[in-house]
């Protein structure tokens, strides 16, 4: 009989039962952020969300995330890269989020309120390896991928420079970069021009050779002549073509563009609030979509893509280098469209049932869960009826940037986009690892429960979940 | 970039029935920002109509008006530029330049919207600017022959006017700008 059970891997202790530390368990789990006070190599306890065995675990386990070895590459730099996501957690304070200084210090971080970990050896060695990497005269990009699919540093602005470089925006030719940048931004100049002017301007700029223009305080008294409107453009002209209507048509838009830049992330400064700064980051974000949407008339602005532009404008909006930052607007669309062009037909509502469509990819999850976890898959189907719909359309959708703070979800995504395999295959592969994870809470549920466990997923160790998603490839 | 409608001296119902239906396809919600009408309606109807096109309308007195309660004259502020509204029957000669020139003054705004000629002006002197958008239907005037219905449409952006004057001639819209500009504030 083919074995469908869970693996063994996946049943042992190690995942489900809290580490402790050397010394006597704490009495709760302490929560995430306090984690730094801790000794940093070792496994952070999960929180009492993932549900344990109710046997202690006797100290040998302790010793037993460095006994095993069950993927002996991924271990070490997985453990060393929380470590580092917990410099994270203790610098990355939402209230944190205006200052550009974010992205500075974090590594090894020191503006946490809790002691933090001195960074591990591992972890100050592997930003010296990207930062060697991405020193390259041509940058070897299948090793920047390993390396990045472990996660990436905070500091130096490396995350901004390795998305760039993922997404295709860089070439791996260091010494094309400027000429290229260049290239780029100016190009995105001239589409804010010519597309996002008003219909005032443009008219005025069509009209420049025939102006008769009167002052108002110079010149004698006498009757205005009228003057003949060019090309039929006038502010209430219905035709097709005419600027004035294609404006008015895309108000729409505008207003929903509008409304939904204001709601994101509205804990985080950098994005909300009445600061200049947030004021004219919204704006960047605006004038983004906006721009999205006129040069993709297939699919113009969906709600959702902001958040998918919030990451990547965030990230190049706090890259140290201060041409960098000042040209973030620009490099963010070009990477935009980059991302979009593997996610867009998740957008699109007339693919929704086709072969490519979000519907698709949610039966794919569904196979892949069947594959790995067939129990877990025939409890949720078929026993709780819980379809898969209701929970990974906005998993798959967003990319995964919904269900976790938005630190996790930048770690979250720096797998997505390095990973070989591409980002879709990667986040069918996270969202089974999430599924599989909580199985335990799954198949003592029922629909309600296990509905309201899937929707607000619980705040789990993300390298947990990379880990896990990456041993679910090798099947 | 902000729409502002002119219109004014429909005299609905007693001497048009309604706005040509011409004029009302082009009259949308949405596109306008401000209504500016002149006066003579004359029903509550045409106050509701004038309503859903914008919701911020402003309206003085014709001597024909049902509501008395319009005001004679009115200014507001528009981005740049002051507007005063009067229905112009008030300003004695009708229609005259100089005297509207002196009410202008008394209101101290840069462009004065009046009506009553049933004829569409536009006038430029010292103190401003004078604009008549005419009879939006083309209602009988004692002192004007041949009236055309027209009215007006201003797109005020930063310190420049343009002002879009449509007219029903012959059964077709004839579309015609003028282009104005303030130096100082």
């Amino acid at each position: 009989m083919v074995n469908k059970r869970v693996p063994d891997w996946l049943n042992s202790s190690l995942w489900s039962s809290p580490q402790p530390p050397p010394s006597p368990p704490p009495p709760s789990p302490p929560p995430l952020s306090a984690v730094a006070i801790s000794d940093p190599p070792l496994l952070i306890p999960p929180p009492p969300a993932i549900a344990r065995p109710s046997e202690p675990p006797p100290s040998s386990t302790s010793s037993s995330p460095y006994a095993h070895a069950p993927k002996g590459e991924n271990r070490d730099p997985l453990t060393s890269s929380y470590a580092n996501n917990t410099s994270v957690y203790c610098t990355d304070d939402d209230e944190d989020d205006g200052s550009p200084s974010y992205s500075a210090p974090s590594n090894g971080g020191d503006s946490g309120a809790a002691a933090p970990p001195p960074p591990a050896a591992q972890d100050v060695s592997r930003q010296a390896q990207i930062l060697q990497e991405l020193s390259r005269k041509v940058i070897n990009m299948v090793e920047l991928r390993k390396l990045a699919s472990q996660g990436l540093p905070d500091g130096a602005g490396i995350r901004a420079t390795v998305w760039k470089l993922l997404l295709g925006y860089l070439p791996t030719d260091r010494f094309l970069w400027p000429s290229e940048l260049a290239k780029k931004r100016s190009q995105y100049k001239q589409f804010k021009e010519e597309l996002l002017m008003n219909p005032s301007e443009i008219t005025r700029r069509m009209e420049k050779s025939s102006l008769e223009n009167h002052e108002l305080e110079a010149g004698s008294p006498g009757f205005m002549s009228r003057s003949e409107i060019s090309h039929g453009e006038h502010p209430l002209s219905l035709g097709k073509s005419s600027v004035w209507n294609q404006f008015f048509q895309e108000t729409e838009i505008k207003e929903q563009i509008d409304r939904d830049v204001m709601r994101t992330h509205p804990d985080i400064h950098f994005f909300s609030g009445d600061s200049t700064f947030a004021k004219s980051n919204q704006e960047a974000l605006k004038n983004i979509l906006n721009l999205f949407a006129k040069l993709n008339p297939g699919i113009r602005y969906v709600q959702g893509m902001n958040e998918l532009l919030a990451p990547l404008f965030y990230m190049f909006k706090n890259d140290p280098d201060e041409e960098n930052a000042a040209s973030a607007e620009a490099d963010t669309f070009f990477c935009f469209v980059e991302l979009m062009s593997g996610f867009r037909d998740n957008f699109v509502q007339q693919l929704d049932n086709s072969v490519v469509g979000i519907r698709a990819t949610i039966s794919r999850l569904s196979h892949l869960l069947k594959e790995h976890d067939e129990e877990l898959w025939r409890h949720l189907e078929m026993t709780t009826k819980v379809n898969p719909q209701f929970y990974a359309f906005r998993w798959i959708t967003l990319l995964l940037t919904q269900e976790f703070n938005f630190a996790d979800s930048l770690f979250i995504w720096d797998t997505l986009l390095s990973d070989p395999d591409g980002p879709q295959e990667t986040l069918l592969r996270v969202c089974c690892a999430m599924l599989v994870i909580v199985r335990k809470r799954l198949l003592a549920g029922d629909f309600t429960s296990n509905l309201k466990l899937l929707q607000n997923y619980p705040s789990t160790n993300i390298s947990h979940i990379l880990y896990v998603a990456n041993k679910l490839r090798a099947h | 970039m902000v729409l502002v409608l002119a219109l004014g001296d429909l005299h609905i119902p007693h001497r048009a029935p309604d706005l040509p239906a011409k004029f009302k396809s082009m009259l949308v919600p949405g596109k306008i920002q401000h209504v500016i009408c002149t006066g003579n309606l004359c029903i509550k109807e045409v106050h509701d109509y004038l309503k859903t096109l914008c919701p911020d309308l402003h309206i003085t007195r014709g001597e024909y008006d049902d509501d008395a309660r319009y005001p004679d004259t009115k200014t507001l502020t528009i981005g740049q530029f002051k507007l005063g509204i009067c229905h112009g029957h008030q300003v004695i000669p009708w229609g005259d330049l100089d005297s509207l020139a002196m009410l202008q003054r008394q209101l101290d705004v840069d462009i004065l919207v009046t009506g009553h000629s049933h004829q569409f002006t536009a006038y430029k002197h010292e103190a401003g600017v004078v604009i008549n958008p005419g009879s939006a239907t083309g209602a009988f005037s004692s002192i004007t022959y041949d009236v055309n219905p027209s009215f007006v449409l201003m797109d005020i952006d930063g310190l420049r006017v343009v002002v879009y004057v449509y007219e029903l001639i012959d059964g077709e819209v004839k579309v015609d700008k003028i282009d104005f500009k303030k130096t100082t504030n």
